[in-house]
């Protein structure tokens, strides 16, 4: 039943599909929210085949570079088809681009032909147009606006394309076939959290290979659902993926995601921990606010669920293993996790039946899995989907890697880690001071086992290079181990768990090294912090700039209305202190020298696009930039003593 | 074996029917008036349901007690519990094992309705041996009692026990929100009570279970099964689609056990309340685990269908009802392609 084509490249995958899935719908096109557009397979590719031939009459060869500058629509996927089928690579990024980025990978990536989205976007290429001597041609997306002399318009192109297509032209098919798998389909440049941005070359051989290995098993029964960006290659992978067992996706948005969740009923879609942190809380608002009966009903549930799962975790080998079990432990312990699974068992049936199912309609109740990825899930929020039966999967990767390096599979889901490496890749814990191989080590306990170092990959999704940065790419790539830059361990059930960047290491006057990212993603779980960045490079102790969630303090009662206000309310800030050291305690797993000493708050909420890349990371360099002076008065008490 | 001994003190009499009086509610805040017209809008399923619920099953467990040489008592319970409606409980269950939901409420509904009319006459048809028996026992125990089905008492305490269940269903117009509490909340109260009675008579009367004879259990159990059975393959033979199968054979199987306890605690005096009590909590327990495994068979068997289902039903609901799904060339087997409520079929020619 479960059915995946098999191609050498993006434009034979594109070419099989439609064959093989003909009138089925590839794509469908948001109108309202019960009415969509499909188009199908069969359309898609012949429409894709039009603007590619229009494309190579424009002067498109083969393994040239087209912009893509566009946010998730139709057209998006169309002209990627048009791309892809006439052998060349797109260079794509969202309607978010910045003119410097837009200036910058424009002449790096030398594009001659762009694809863009809106008239603001155009607008601004024409404006930089003096900076962009290569670029030609602008193809405009958006169907609704006027062009100006010199610019085209998608459909317009198409129609020259078919023009040319019905009078025999066949130039299209003999591109299609010279595409070797070595060729680029994409040319990625990263915002990335740090730095200018890097154009990451992923070639065709490097995409076929993670649509074969990703596990899941879908056919073409199954509705995807799509919110993230499709220019981040976690999106275009899922996608693709899709396209390769006959899916069809959805386009939604971020601000139409739940009524689209329910209306669509995906089966299958790309997340990010944003989405879930969301949905988590909204589901606990709404529970707060219900009759207490049903409160009660809930907690009841959970607490069940809670108790279930923990058992069947730990008798099929499924717990976090962050140290040895042995055997005998194993052995004497699971009669009791047997009776708690028994005794649990009825109760956990009825309300799973009665409570959690309305919970999972919240995400359209058919959700067979969902891969979060583009950062890190917090423990709590991955806890609660995956006991209340939402399959929330945590993958990892990078674009470097077409993304996926490891995912959770359904049968082998512990909670808490990104799984296993998919087929075909390997891993190796490098030690950061010394560079020895940690893992796997025969010398060392249990193989390496829970060795922590920087996490280094090879397998066939491993870029080819950075574009035009042999030197970075030389420090990137050795002997064909690609460094992430992530420090991991391997869990005694061979799962990955990722603890942070390395690259984002505070190291303390003291010496000690601080994983800043762990505390703020616990701090995060504090209603009243919307947001913060622990600091502390060089000083004795640790900083954290906080971001209160004002919303939250007047549900608890507070009138401020700004947040300088309430900072200067002692009740408010005692909150937040109190929170802030319940949270970093010892008991919560933190160690001593991982205590925040100094609090700071900031006055205004990171930006998408600004503090936060589009996957809602911080961009430290940034805040630190832009936040220095807030940053040196947090310490200023360290510096009088 | 002997029940001498009374099984249910006054308090778990006073629970119990705090039981049933919950549950009924909360199968009337499950109502609304729409169902009773759905009733009409599918006569079909509604007459096979009906087939298999009065006709078959009360037959089945006269047929039941009669080859396994039940006492009076507890044939008599068998066959009650035989003629009971279908109960709420059937809707959740349907539900997870992806059947007609609406279906299975339409058939409860019409059901509980009937009952008032169809219980009474199937009891003295079938029971009428048993009960002769009885009085013959009474006579040769020196009391010159008359054992009679208490039809007057039976139609009393069903009506009686509708009164929650309006009750519920006002309650579902006037505060929406408050039915959806009090219908889980009346599942919740029937598993705790349940098991409260089954745990309580095994601390008081831990024999119990052992003097139970094994063709009690057998009875208790196999009632429940065959009904699955029988629902199904009726359905299946009559050409039905697949997620009416299911949910008719989950409504024949399972019948509306805290009812039986209203009546035959109404009903019924010593010496046989308590071994008919007995068998309804037998069947009450047993029903729950054999629909659980049911379920979750129908849900690993139906998986596909419901999927193709569900997609084509979407697919209508997003691009109009006039969008038709073609599916690539051996896709759907072929027990889909001529199924006219699901897969390749657009909306209009779906059967709901």
């Amino acid at each position: 039943m479960y059915y995946r084509i098999k191609a050498q490249n993006l434009a034979q995958l594109y070419q099989k599909a439609a064959s093989e899935f003909d009138a089925l719908p590839a794509f469908a096109i948001r109108k309202k929210a019960l009415e969509w557009e499909p188009v199908s397979y069969k359309a898609l590719y012949e429409k894709g085949l039009d603007l590619g031939t229009a494309l190579i009459e424009l002067g498109v060869n083969a393994r040239d570079h087209v912009g893509i500058f566009s946010d998730n629509r139709f057209e998006w996927i169309l002209a990627d088809y048009a791309v892809q089928c006439c052998g060349a690579a797109d260079v794509p990024r969202g309607r978010d681009i910045t003119n410097a980025e837009l200036v910058y990978i424009i002449n790096h990536s030398e594009l001659a032909v762009a694809f863009v989205e809106t008239e603001e976007l155009m607008q601004r290429v024409l404006n930089l147009k003096n900076q962009l001597p290569a670029l030609r041609e602008i193809i405009v997306l958006d169907e609704s606006i006027d062009v100006p002399q010199g610019v085209r318009k998608i459909h317009d192109v198409c129609k020259t394309g078919q023009k040319l297509r019905q009078d025999g032209d066949k130039r299209i098919e003999k591109r299609m076939q010279d595409i070797k798998p070595d060729d680029l389909f994409t040319l990625i440049y990263t915002s990335g959290t740090t730095g200018t941005p890097k154009g990451v070359m992923l070639t065709h051989a490097n995409i076929m290979s993670q649509i074969q290995n990703l596990p899941g098993q879908f056919n073409c029964n199954d509705r995807i659902l799509s919110v993230l960006p499709i220019w981040h290659v976690f999106e275009r992978l899922i996608e693709m993926y899709t396209i390769s067992f006959g899916g069809c996706t959805f386009y939604s948005s971020v601000q139409h995601l739940a009524e689209d969740m329910r209306n669509v009923e995906p089966t299958f879609m790309a997340s990010a921990p944003r989405i879930w942190e969301k949905l988590y809380e909204r589901i606990l608002k709404k529970v707060k606010s219900s009759h207490w009966m049903r409160q009660l009903l809930f907690h009841v549930a959970h607490f069940l669920a809670r108790q279930y799962n923990g058992s069947i975790y730990y008798m099929s080998n499924r717990n976090l293993q962050m140290r040895f079990y042995p055997l005998w432990e194993r052995i004497l312990c699971m009669p009791f996790y047997l009776i708690r699974w028994l005794i649990v068992l009825p109760w956990y049936g009825f309300f799973n039946a009665a409570v959690l199912e309305r919970i999972r309609l919240g995400a359209g109740g058919g959700l067979k899995t969902t891969i979060s990825g583009g950062g890190a899930l917090p423990f709590h929020v991955d806890k609660f989907f995956n006991n209340v039966g939402i399959p929330v999967l945590e993958g990892y990767g990078m674009t470097e890697t077409t993304p996926v390096i490891s995912v959770r599979e359904k049968r082998n889901l512990v909670v808490g880690t990104v799984g296993s490496p998919i087929k075909e890749t390997q891993i190796k814990i490098i030690d950061i001071e010394t560079s020895r191989v940690l893992y796997p080590n025969a010398e060392l306990p249990y193989n390496g086992k829970m060795q922590k170092g920087e996490i280094w990959v090879k397998g066939p999704q491993v870029m080819k290079a950075y574009y035009k940065e042999p030197e970075l790419t030389q420090k990137t790539i050795v002997d064909g181990w690609l460094r992430t830059g992530d420090i991991g361990v391997m869990t005694h059930n061979n799962n990955l768990k990722i603890l942070g960047r390395f690259k984002a290491t505070i190291v303390l006057k003291g010496g000690e090294n601080v994983e800043p990212e762990p505390l703020e993603m616990s701090l995060q779980q504090s209603p009243f912090i919307e947001n913060c960045i622990v600091a502390g490079q060089d000083k004795k102790f640790l900083g954290v700039l906080i971001i209160p969630s004002l919303i939250d303090f007047w549900q608890a009662g507070f009138k401020e209305k700004t947040i300088q206000e309430l900072v200067k309310n002692d009740i408010a800030t005692k909150i937040i202190r109190n929170d802030v050291r319940r949270i970093t305690s010892t008991a919560n797993g933190f160690k001593k020298y991982e205590q925040i000493r100094y609090i700071g708050y900031l006055n205004d909420s990171f930006k998408i696009g600004q503090e936060l890349t589009n996957l809602f990371k911080l961009k430290r360099h940034v805040i630190m930039k832009k936040y220095s002076k807030q940053l040196s008065d947090l310490f200023e008490a360290e510096f009088k003593k | 074996m002997e029940f001498t001994t009374q099984l249910l003190y006054p308090i778990d009499q006073a629970l119990l029917a705090l039981m049933i009086f919950v549950i009924m509610l909360g199968m009337g805040a499950s109502l609304t008036i729409d169902d009773f017209k759905a009733v009409f809008r599918s006569p079909k399923g509604i007459f096979i349901g009906f087939l298999s619920q009065f006709g078959f099953m009360p037959f089945m467990a006269f047929a039941l007690g009669y080859f396994l040489k039940l006492q009076p008592a507890f044939a008599i319970a068998l066959i009650l519990i035989g003629c009971l409606p279908g109960g709420t409980t059937s809707n959740m269950f349907t539900y997870f094992s992806r059947g007609s939901v609406a279906l299975s409420i339409s058939m409860t509904t019409a059901s509980t309705v009937l009952a008032i009319v169809m219980m009474p006459i199937l009891l003295n048809l079938y029971a009428a041996g048993y009960t002769a028996q009885i009085t013959a026992e009474l006579q040769a125990a020196g009391s010159d009692a008359v054992f009679v089905i208490p039809t007057a008492n039976i139609v009393t305490s069903l009506i009686l026990v509708l009164v929650p269940v309006v009750i519920g269903m006002f309650i579902r117009i006037k505060w929406p929100d408050w039915a959806k509490t009090a219908e889980d909340t009346a599942g919740f109260m029937g598993m705790i009570v349940i098991l409260y009675l089954i745990i309580t008579a095994f601390l008081r009367h831990g024999t119990l279970f052992l003097l139970t004879p094994f063709e009690v259990y057998f009875g208790a159990i196999s009632v429940g099964l065959i009904g699955f059975l029988f629902g199904f393959t009726l359905a299946r033979l009559l050409g039905i689609a697949p997620v009416f199968q299911r949910a008719i054979s989950l409504e024949t199987g399972i019948q509306n056990g805290p009812l039986s306890f209203a009546v035959i605690i109404l009903s019924f005096n010593e010496p046989v309340q308590s071994q008919m009590v007995w068998l309804a909590i037998l069947y009450s327990t047993f029903i729950v685990i054999s629909s659980s495994v049911i379920t979750l068979i129908y849900r690993k068997i139906g998986a596909f269908d419901y999927d193709i289902y569900r997609n084509t039903l979407i697919h209508n609901r997003l691009f109009g009802d006039n969008y038709f799904t073609h599916y690539p060339k051996n896709f759907l087997p072929k027990r889909l392609k001529k199924d006219p409520s699901q897969g390749n079929a657009p909306a209009q020619k779906r059967a709901y």
